[in-house]
């Protein structure tokens, strides 16, 4: 009876059993990346019908986001400007800004007939998540930590994957993102820069006790302030408590 | 695992309560669905589904996978638009809904209203608190919603069935108007209904003077002739009686259901019920006499109610007249009805003697009244009657009403049509008078054809009048337009527009203007898809409500019109009073029209025909909550059928409900399918009416068979034709399946309600939270380990392992019910339909038992508990009958959130018990473990896969949801515009239930925040800033609901009331709805043998 079997085939249910598990965590770590948010989400950076330019708006003329993002303070929606609202400094007949630009006749022609533009969506939760804007800056959370550094964008691109463990994360320790609320639409916002006792007297410290909460920061987180003592303080000050109910976001 | 509830032996004495006879007669049947989520019998096949077979079914699953292959090639993220306005739209914020204040115009006067709009388009609607007859709303008024958005509305105007622009009606009208200015209009007929609108009665009086020989007609399908006519001969013209139930102790109603559907105003069923629920023994309580001869849901929640045939009635009135005569020594009133009153019996003599008693001993707060639909001699003593009791002034207002202009009855049309003098009529009434009118079509039909009058048809949907009609023309609903109405005491209010026209249709205020020449069609470019709102300035319709709300404000103000348009009213127009002088003299006469007549007998039953539940007058037949809404009385959905009692169902040897008769009256026949209905008058058949219409929308098309042409066959009293006697009715053979709801989701088959005289309370305050088992039964040990109570040692509640809610700085949220307050009338059934986008699911998933009404309307009835389980006849005569409503209980120790497998369901920190649709799968253990059956189960895509229509699928006739991913797939598309953008709508496959409405509790709680801002002490919503969608549509505003965390809330006194108890308090779930006993405010002076033990024992049993 011949050797059927060469020699190496000894070593093959090992192999295949190596293959299998490289193959199965392959597609394990494959899947887990590129089918979550985190891949699928970030970076979406679709062209819009008008090539728009948060860096020029935000982050060179120094606009602020409720310029244009108007009833963010108070509905759920950051709405889109109408049309009006970009039509009031570029129209020809208003603020004559690049009012011949090749790039605004969308805007010019929306003016004239009516027809709205129609934006591309980037941020999409799905439908049963009911996200509140106006709840969010107005109690210390910044654009910023959802969208990212809008000011820099040529082009709006999803900067976080806004999945729903990204947002119990911050619901579970919303410290990490909390800031004064004049600092809110402030994008190039750096706790370091605040000045602290204006920030303890803003929190209602005073004379004494101001004098004491200072001293008492400095000796724990140093001359600079950080985001952490920020965090911390407005969220036992202002007694912020995020919901972690299934019906905060689903209703 | 199940948990199995170890409910107590039931002991046999007391008052038994009971849903439905197989439930009192403990049959097999029923003892099967005890506990259960579902009626097991109903879960077998239905032919339909056996036909669609296993191999169908793959066959279909097959294609349906392979479509998805092609289509999953495709997977990119989908690309979503965001379309702004281009102009900034005043008021508008995305995201946000805006309050508009408007009513609906009624029968009687208005329905005031706040409609909630998102972003234009309104989604739901609630009663206005801030107008001074502002309640809640009636269930007709709380779905009207809907049909804004019916697909099948009118879209275009059409000429004999041909689509028209209008500029073409107005060429024809053009033509119209240039033969009616030089002949006067002879032969113009207008036909509408009455209204209370002050433009229309301006325009309607210009038209008059424009037109002097044209003439109006106006006409209500369910008449009061007889009392019209009464009044007319006793008080005098342009006298209105406006009962004022705030001011009545006692009131004796003759067949009248002035909390349903004989309702004189908006704040009737308010006003009567604000005095039936005590707070403490000391509070006084009005009283209610009821005669009839069906169940209303004014005999149930009356204090005596007896049933009698509608024929009796007369003689019932001429008893109570002759009692009231002798008591307080008025011959004139004793001398008219004692000829009428000798036919009385000595039962009847004996009930109605105590009851005249009373309501004498009550001079000055007593208050009679009779229903509608009984003729002139019934409606003239009971005026006498009030005139005796000095009602007149005290608790009937009389008020002053002035039409302005001449207006004939429908019966004059007739007469008319017949005569050959009308050759045109324009029919802008909201009912349809070829359906629901008889002498109208019968008039038009005896003519040859080219004798026939032309007809114009104003309706917002194509109805039987649209059929013989030249000109159908698309009508505006009322939230699509300019108009005023006063409401029932004459309070002023603007009707305003809340939409542009959707179907480009007008109101009848517009086209009367185009007739009268002040508003034109012109051609309009259809290129501009954005067209502006025209501004009220230029639109003629509100130019003619600002004509009229300047003469009635005293001048144009601008300041005043904007404040009424904000508020809803303007102060201070009610009608003026008017001193009435009782004219006796003709009593006499008027009664002795009635001395005729026979009592029914099991030969020579009596018919009566009334209005329903659902559709009043047939013309919500198209609205599909309306029609899934059950029947406050049979729990009957989707058809109408013949009610009868017990005794004569059996006399019939029916078995079944649903068994066919025949009726026959005066010549003319219906066959209809018979329901037993426990409380009714014995030989009286009762017939709701409004059904069998033949619609183009296959929500109404053919539903229930329609009893209109059996009126006035024959009717022994003038003016009251829809009481009809001497009819035969035989058993028919044969069953029509009825989709019943009263055995769905039965709670273990265990009544939850509790009640007790007045005379019990003032004995025993607390008797609701010690009765039945809770009397005797140990506190609750409970292994449960989680959250339960309170944190806060100052309230009952605490928790001493430190393990409870959060009340130091969460809200809490709960509710109380109040019963002795609730009607049964299930306008918040709607409502929360309305508001949390539960879709409707067919009469054939109905039957199933698969209704998804979050609120389910229990009606049950009670009788004394005897030995025996089988109900004697006797027995079944005269119950009593308590509604009782029951959503999720939102238990602190839910039973639903131990068994589901995925976490779906499960507590957040403010009490509610959270629904997550997205994580459920569908299991169903919730729903079989919630011991108040409270959770439904969406067994197929009910929002997306329209139930009403059938598909033939690989030539299969199969129903539409059946048809699976090959039926049709979408909803009509306008319906969707409905749909509350803040409530997720489901999908298949997922379980949903009561809320507590939280997307109005959460966007209390971020706007709160969003004021708070950096300041932590404002962290708490205002006290009772959020109402539930049933709460605000509540008529009778039994319902409150609020923060018990917060000591000032209403619902926190509720809770202190001694009435209040907890369902199924010995099981243990804590939950946080509770109820308030009702209170019966008994005359024990009354002969009532029917109800030996009212109240003395409310569980069954215990």
């Amino acid at each position: 009876m011949g050797n059927f079997f060469p020699r190496w085939t000894n070593w093959l249910p090992l192999q295949i059993a190596i293959a299998a598990v490289m193959i199965g965590a392959g597609i394990t770590v494959g899947l887990t990346y590129y089918f979550t948010p985190k891949y699928t989400k970030v970076g979406y950076e679709p062209t819009q019908p008008v090539p728009f330019s948060h860096k020029l708006h935000v982050g060179q003329v120094g606009l602020d986001c409720r310029y244009c993002h108007s009833h963010v303070e108070v509905s759920a929606h950051a709405n889109v400007p109408t049309n009006q609202t970009c039509y009031n400094c570029h129209g020809p007949d208003r603020g004559q800004i690049k009012k011949d630009s090749e790039k605004l006749a969308m805007v010019r022609d929306a003016e004239k007939t009516g027809v709205p533009i129609q934006w591309t969506k980037v941020h999409k939760a799905p439908d049963y998540v009911y996200f509140n804007h106006s709840v969010h800056v107005n109690r210390g959370v910044s654009c910023q930590s959802c969208h990212g550094q809008v000011n820099e964008m040529e082009v709006v691109r999803q900067a976080e994957p806004q999945s729903m463990s990204w947002c119990l994360d911050c619901h579970r320790a919303p410290e990490k993102n909390l800031r004064p609320l004049e600092q809110i639409t402030n994008l190039t916002y750096k706790p370091g820069d605040l000045d602290r006792t204006a920030f303890y007297t803003k929190l209602g410290f005073k004379g004494k006790q101001l004098e004491d909460s200072v001293a008492r920061a400095e000796e724990k987180y140093g001359a600079k302030v950080t985001q952490e003592e920020v965090g911390l303080q407005i969220k036992d000050h202002w007694r912020i408590a995020p919901s972690e109910s299934c019906t905060t976001c689903h209703r | 695992m199940k948990r199995v509830w170890h409910h107590p032996e039931e002991s046999n004495s007391g008052r038994r309560y009971w849903r439905s006879l197989g439930e009192y007669s403990n049959a097999p049947e029923f003892a099967e669905k005890v506990g259960r989520e579902f009626d097991p019998a109903l879960s077998t096949m239905s032919d339909d589904e056996r036909e669609t077979s296993r191999r169908d079914f793959v066959k279909m699953m097959g294609g349906a996978a392979a479509l998805a292959g092609i289509t999953l090639t495709s997977c990119r993220r989908p690309l979503a638009k965001i379309v702004p306005f281009t102009k900034h739209v005043e008021w508008v914020i995305p995201g946000k809904s805006l309050l508009y204040a408007t009513s609906m115009p009624r029968p009687w006067g208005a329905s005031p209203m706040v409609v909630v709009t998102h972003e234009g388009r309104p989604t739901h609607l609630q009663g206005n608190p801030l107008h001074p007859s502002g309640a809640g709303l009636d269930i007709f008024a709380q779905a009207s919603i809907l049909d804004l958005y019916a697909p099948e509305r009118a879209k275009h105007p059409a000429y004999k069935g041909k689509e028209m622009p209008w500029t073409e009606f107005q060429t024809a009208v053009n033509q119209w108007v240039g033969d009616w200015k030089k002949d006067g209009g002879t032969g113009v007929a207008l036909l509408l209904n009455p209204s209370s609108s002050a433009t229309r009665a301006n325009l309607l009086a210009d038209f008059a003077k424009e037109y002097p020989k044209a003439k109006i007609y106006e006409y209500e399908p369910l008449h009061k002739r007889g009392y019209d006519a009464a009044l007319k001969a006793l008080l005098g013209d342009s006298v209105k009686l406006l009962p004022n139930f705030t001011k009545a102790d006692i009131v004796f109603s003759l067949d009248c259901d002035f909390i349903g559907l004989d309702t004189t105003s908006e704040t009737a069923v308010r006003d009567f019920m604000k005095r039936r629920a005590p707070k403490q023994k000391s509070d006084a309580m009005n009283r209610l006499y009821i005669l009839e001869n069906r169940y209303t849901l004014t005999g149930g929640i009356s204090d005596h109610r007896l049933p009698i045939t509608a024929v009796e009635i007369p003689v019932a009135t001429a008893v109570l007249a002759e009692e009231i005569g002798k008591l307080v020594g008025d011959p004139a009133l004793q001398k008219a009805s004692a000829a009428l009153a000798g036919g009385a019996s000595a039962d009847l003599r004996a009930w109605i003697a105590p009851a005249a008693k009373d309501l004498v001993d009550s001079k000055g707060k007593a208050l009679v009244l009779a229903g509608p639909r009984h003729g002139e001699a019934v409606q003239a003593l009971v005026l006498g009657i009030n005139n005796a009791l000095g009602s007149f002034g005290a608790t009937i207002e009389t008020l002053k009403v002035d039409l302005g202009y001449k207006v004939a009855d429908i019966i004059e049309l007739k007469a008319d049509i017949e005569a050959k003098k009308i050759s045109h009529v324009l029919v802008m009434a909201e009912s349809d008078p070829a359906y629901d009118s008889g002498e109208f079509l019968n008039s038009i039909q005896k003519l040859e054809a080219s004798a026939r009058p032309t007809l114009t048809h104003l309706t917002d949907r194509p109805k039987a009048t649209t059929k013989i009609s030249q000109w159908a023309l698309p009508q505006a609903h009322y939230l699509e337009s300019w108009d005023d109405v006063r409401s029932a005491d004459g309070c002023y209010s603007v009707v305003q527009p809340m939409i542009q026209p959707l179907f480009n249709g007008i109101s009848a205020n517009e086209l009367l203007l185009v007739l009268l020449g002040r508003k034109k069609f012109a051609e309009t470019a259809k290129a501009a898809p954005a067209a502006a709102p025209a501004a009220p300035e230029t639109d003629p319709a509100a130019e003619a409500v600002k004509a009229t709300f300047a003469k009635i404000a005293g001048g144009a103000n601008d300041e005043k019109w904007n404040n009424t348009l904000r508020d809803g009213f303007l102060p201070g127009t009610s009608y003026p009073a008017a001193a009435v002088t009782f004219n006796g003299g003709d009593l006499a006469g008027i009664t002795a029209k009635a001395l005729e007549y026979a009592v029914p007998t099991g030969g020579a039953f009596e018919v009566v025909l009334t209005a329903d539940a659902s559709l009043y007058d047939g013309r919500y037949t198209d609205n599909p909550w309306l029609q899934e809404a059950p029947d406050p009385i049979t729990k009957l959905t989707w058809d109408n059928a013949a009610w009868m009692s017990p005794r004569t169902f059996a006399a019939l040897k029916l078995t079944k409900d649903g068994d066919l008769i025949e009726v026959k009256v005066g010549g003319k026949s219906l066959i209809i399918p018979a329901i037993s209905a426990p409380g009714h008058a014995a030989n009286s058949i009762t017939i709701p009416l409004g059904y069998g219409q033949s619609s183009s929308s296959v929500v109404g098309n053919e539903r229930g068979k329609n009893a209109y042409p059996l009126a006035g066959a024959n009717s022994v009293f003038t003016n009251s034709e829809f009481i009809l006697s001497g009819a035969s009715v035989t058993k028919a053979g044969g069953n029509y399946e009825l989709a019943i709801t009263q055995d769905n989701y039965t709670m273990e088959g265990r009544a939850q309600v509790r009640e007790g005289t007045k005379d019990r309370f003032d004995k025993d305050e607390h008797f609701a939270a010690h009765e039945g088992l809770d009397s005797h039964a140990p506190p609750n040990i409970s292994l449960y380990k989680g959250r339960i109570g309170s944190n806060d040692p100052k309230r009952k509640d605490y928790n001493v392992d430190g393990n409870g809610f959060d009340y130091l700085h969460e809200h809490q949220w709960g509710m109380v019910i109040d019963l002795s307050k609730c009607i049964g009338c299930s306008a918040c059934v709607v409502a929360c339909q309305s508001e949390n986008n539960i879709p409707i699911v067919g009469k054939d998933q109905v039957a199933k038992g698969r209704v998804m009404h979050w609120i389910r309307m229990d009606r049950y009835f009670s009788t004394p508990d005897g030995l025996d389980r089988n109900p004697t006849l006797d027995e079944l005569d005269n119950p009593e009958m308590v509604s009782q409503p029951v959503a999720c209980q939102q238990c602190e120790s839910a039973p639903c959130e131990t068994v589901c497998p995925v976490n779906a369901t499960v507590h957040t920190e403010d009490g509610l018990n959270a629904m997550a649709y997205n994580r459920c799968i569908g299991t169903r253990y919730c729903a079989n473990n919630c011991p108040y059956t409270a959770r439904r189960f969406n067994w197929f895509d009910y929002n997306k896969r329209n139930p009403l229509i059938t598909n033939k699928v690989a030539g299969i006739e199969t129903n539409n949801l059946y048809a699976g991913p090959l039926g049709e797939k979408s909803q009509v598309e306008v319906t969707k515009l409905q749909k509350n953008p803040n409530v997720t709508v489901r999908m298949r496959g997922v379980i949903e239930k009561c809320t507590y409405c939280v997307q109005r509790i959460e966007s209390a709680k971020i706007t709160q925040r969003s004021i708070a801002r950096d300041n932590a002490s404002q962290l708490r919503i205002p006290t009772d800033a959020v109402k539930t969608a049933c709460q605000a549509s509540c008529p009778a505003e039994a319902i409150v609901f609020g923060d018990l965390a917060n000591e000032k809330s209403a619902v926190n006194e509720w809770k202190d009331n001694p009435r209040n108890y907890d369902v199924l308090q010995y099981i243990g779930t804590r939950p946080r709805t509770s109820y308030l006993a009702r209170i019966r405010n008994v005359n024990p002076l009354m002969p009532d043998k029917r109800n030996p033990k009212t109240g003395e024992a409310s569980i069954n049993g215990f």
